[in-house]
């Protein structure tokens, strides 16, 4: 009881802060507009809950969304794969707010393929 | 990812050894939600349990043996649930700050935690009156039904701050 009392204490703190778009989910994404990149891995982050790579392609920067880093390592993709200035393609959509993000259904590096979702 | 342009003391967390181990390595994150969801189900297991005897079901029971049997379980479960939140927090503490469902459910965990320490100094300290085999108190009938709410709010809003 008086420990759940102290997290009180940390609600002043929290309100106030500017709000920052989280990214989970699909239903932030619309899925009837499917995008296809094809670019250059400029950042790669094998993070919890969900990987992500900025990916240029010609003229943009996507912030593409992947899948949970332990899932990726399961089908195929271990942190060494998803490097940066690798080539990879990403098959997704884009997010219906934040322009620029997407969440990549499926991405493609170095000829091998693997299922995100 | 950490975003851009966070507060200062919420980037500061994120940066710290135990938030970059969260976000970067393979299974400590998964590991530390199933150990923060062990403990809130104890807790909110027995609060709700014990709210269950409260609105009168198994009046049988004596009130004051239930609450000797849970509320020590209730407490030694904060051990698993404020370490394993506070690490799940410390790996994105700009994004949870600004989740408008993160924000509700403290609150609503605060109110939670004042309704259980209302009861407790008011109906509780007469339960020698209603133990055993009578209907409790309004009061008391009301802190529970509260409670029920509360908790799965609580339980609500933690699922859904994923997806916000």
């Amino acid at each position: 009881m008086r420990m759940i009392a102290a997290i009180a204490l940390l609600v002043p703190a929290a309100v106030g802060v500017v709000p920052v778009g989280a990214h989970h989910g699909w239903s932030g994404y619309d899925s009837s507009k499917e995008l296809t990149l094809t670019g250059t891995i400029k950042e790669a982050g094998y993070e919890h809950p969900h990987g992500h790579v900025r990916l240029e392609v010609p003229g943009k920067v996507w912030l593409v969304v992947l899948a949970p880093p332990t899932r990726m390592e399961n089908r195929g993709l271990p942190a060494a794969k998803l490097r940066v200035g690798a080539r990879a393609t990403v098959v997704g959509y884009p997010h219906r707010s934040v322009e620029d993000e997407m969440r990549a259904e499926r991405i493609t590096i170095e000829g091998a393929t693997v299922e995100l979702r | 990812m950490t975003p851009a342009g966070g507060v200062g003391w919420l980037t500061s967390l994120e940066s710290t050894a135990a938030a970059t181990a969260m976000r970067q390595s393979l299974w400590l994150y998964p590991i530390v939600e199933i150990l923060h969801i062990i403990g809130f189900v104890v807790l909110v297991g027995s609060a709700a349990m014990f709210d269950l005897r409260l609105l009168g079901l198994s009046r049988q029971l004596p009130v004051t043996g239930m609450e000797r049997h849970l509320l020590p379980w209730a407490r030694a479960s904060a051990l698993l649930i404020v370490p394993t939140g506070g690490l799940m927090f410390v790996a994105h503490a700009t994004e949870f700050a600004g989740n408008p469902a993160f924000r509700l459910k403290l609150i609503l965990l605060v109110a939670a935690a004042l309704n259980a320490a209302a009861f407790h100094f008011r109906p509780f300290r007469q339960v020698a009156e209603w133990d055993q085999g009578a209907r409790a108190p309004l009061a008391a009938r009301f802190a529970a039904g509260l409670s029920l709410v509360l908790w799965t709010g609580v339980i609500a809003c933690g699922r859904l701050l994923a997806y916000f």
